[in-house]
């Protein structure tokens, strides 16, 4: 048995190893089943929930899908303002994921292609803020939106997330593995940096700018705290803080669980719907952010 | 890395190019962190028009206040049990993806959708589901266990239910790096384990895990790191820090007394202790990554 390569194996050992393999394979297939449906159930619950009324919520076993239908979606958007919140929050995940990858493929643009001096200074000026989240820098931060009488605007809510360290080294990592024939061909047709990025960069770029992308819709959609605190005014607020404004509307008397589910299930509809059609590029992205 | 001759020389081009990223960071990131160390030495009142210059009492005051110390360690333990969960779960679940591998692509996404799903909204599915007297879950796990599930008065099973969202909500992130880890390694590393006829959990934990270890230092510091910054939502919708200092998370105190309490002073000294639990996450995470290089993918 000096050699080892599939071919080499008799059809008795090949059989062997199938019988051998596929109740093994099976085992495992099912734990992956389970631990799917154990990881959605409580997605698949509230869906049905958000179909039943307060009083078939409040049975506690009824998992028939309800007889409101999906009314409580239509009372959630138009009484409870989820217009409005999910209005805001599409216009703030979409500022923020065009401002970003914008200004982040500038940035890495000079870092990548421009003779800089202090180049790794400057590199690392922006990967540092790597340090700073968010509730690093929270009191001073909100105090500046005041000051600045951004309380309550959408500028409050997208401006301090529209640089980031995370898409400037991606981009700059990924401009890197360019072939640099590539390159010096662009250089000696003479080509400027407007033409350079919009004809060659960009395009060669597509995957890992709409893997950035996807990242930062999610990542702003998701956002809970600072919008909490930047926004005091309903009607400027967006989905994720509405939704407690759902749960906390109704402390009197018998709670609309199946309203507050049907809110639930609108705030996470849009990332999950991006999440599932871009999940390659997503996926891909994150290979290169672990290198 | 071969330095290339780079096709464009004008600084002033390049200043350009690089001054909206620069501007956004010196004035939302590199200002505020600043302004929180100063207003950390402060005392502050009238919603900071006030400033006194107190020295390091904020952190004295903090070292020494109960409240503080009970959110310290409730965090750090909170961090502990929802990061061994994650990973243990998740390299479960990887494991068994990266070894059927067939159809695995509908299984991925059917396995890190959670990645997706808003923090304030994981919190309220299972406020409802898991609520001791109207939740399904509730139900069924008291008719199946000699447990009752009474989470909004006692401490231990809050800080249960809280950890189980948050480790709900990180799987998916953690079932996409270790995916990807698995899938990396050369089969020839791992040919000769499968020849011995090794058993598939042994061959997980003997020889995938160690093979595996860079991705896994770096999934430990980010979800250590998550389970300190973003569990707020999590805190702020389901227990409110309590019953009686349970599930009050620095995150979570560090908001009320900025924002609730209006003590920016001290809330400002709670924002310098993260930053520095952060830098030394990633510092451990550079360390450790370095270390590792020759092994990486």
């Amino acid at each position: 048995m000096a050699t080892t390569t599939e071919t080499d194996s008799t059809p008795v050992d090949e059989s062997r190893t199938i019988s051998q393999r596929l109740p093994d394979n099976l085992a495992m297939h099912v734990g992956i089943i389970l631990s799917i449906v154990a990881m959605a159930a409580p997605l698949l619950l509230a869906i049905i929930m958000s179909t039943q009324t307060t009083s078939e919520v409040y049975e506690v076993t009824n998992l028939g899908l309800g007889s409101q239908g999906l009314s409580n979606y239509q009372t959630v958007l138009s009484e409870y303002q989820f217009t409005t919140y999910l209005i805001n929050s599409f216009v703030m995940s979409i500022i923020i994921v065009v401002g970003k990858v914008g200004i982040s493929l500038l940035a890495a643009l000079a870092l990548v292609y421009y003779e800089l001096p202090y180049e790794r200074a400057v590199f690392m000026f922006i990967l540092l803020t790597l340090l700073l989240p968010v509730p690093v820098r929270i009191v001073p931060l909100f105090q500046l939106m005041a000051d600045l009488g951004w309380t309550n605007t959408m500028l409050a809510l997208t401006g301090p997330y529209i640089a980031s360290a995370t898409a400037v080294f991606l981009f700059r990592q990924h401009f890197m593995s360019i072939p640099s024939s590539l390159v010096e061909t662009a250089r000696m047709t003479g080509i400027g940096p407007a033409k350079f990025l919009f004809k060659v960069l960009i395009p060669m770029s597509k995957g890992m700018i709409a893997g950035v992308c996807v990242i930062t819709y999610i990542y702003s959609w998701n956002q809970f705290l600072w919008p909490l605190v930047a926004v005091n005014d309903k009607s400027s607020q967006v989905v994720q803080v509405g939704i407690s404004y759902l749960q906390g509307s109704a402390q009197a008397g018998l709670t609309p669980w199946g309203l507050i589910m049907a809110g639930a299930c609108i705030a996470l509809l849009p990332p999950l719907v991006v999440l599932i059609v871009l999940h390659r590029p997503l996926l891909q992205t994150f290979a290169v952010q672990r290198k | 890395m071969a330095e290339q001759t780079k096709p464009f020389d004008s600084k002033l081009q390049a200043a350009a190019l690089l001054l909206p990223t620069i501007v956004v960071l010196v004035a939302f990131l590199y200002y505020p962190s600043l302004e929180t160390f100063r207003l950390s030495l402060y005392e502050s009142a009238f919603l900071g028009q006030d400033l006194r210059w107190t020295g390091i009492s904020n952190f004295v005051e903090l070292a020494t206040s109960s409240t503080y110390r009970n959110s310290f360690v409730v965090s750090v333990l909170f961090a502990g049990v929802v990061v061994i969960g994650t990973l243990v779960l998740s390299l479960l679940i990887s494991y068994m993806l990266f070894d059927v591998d067939i159809g695995s692509s509908s299984y991925l996404v059917a396995a890190i959708w959670p990645y997706a799903l808003p923090p304030a909204v994981a919190a309220i599915l299972l406020n409802f589901l898991l609520h001791p007297n109207l939740g399904i879950f509730t139900h069924y796990l008291e008719l199946l266990t000699p447990w009752t599930l009474d989470w909004f008065s006692s401490g231990p099973q809050a800080f249960a239910v809280l950890a189980i969202v948050a480790i709900w909500k990180q799987l998916g992130y953690n079932i996409i790096f270790m995916v990807a880890a698995l899938n990396n390694i050369p089969e020839t590393l791992t040919e000769s384990a499968q020849l011995d006829g090794v058993g598939r959990l042994k061959m997980l934990y003997k020889v995938y895990v160690p093979l595996i270890s860079p991705t896994l230092i770096f999934l430990v510091v980010m979800n250590t790191i998550y389970s300190f910054f973003s569990t707020f939502p999590l805190v702020d919708l389901m227990t409110s820090g309590g019953p009686s200092g349970a599930t009050n998370l620095l995150i979570f105190k560090l908001y009320r007394d900025a924002f609730e309490f209006s003590n920016y002073g001290l809330a400002s000294a709670e924002s310098v202790i993260l930053f520095v639990l952060v830098a030394i996450l990633m510092y451990i995470q550079l360390r450790a990554t370095e270390g590792h290089a020759q092994y990486g993918a």
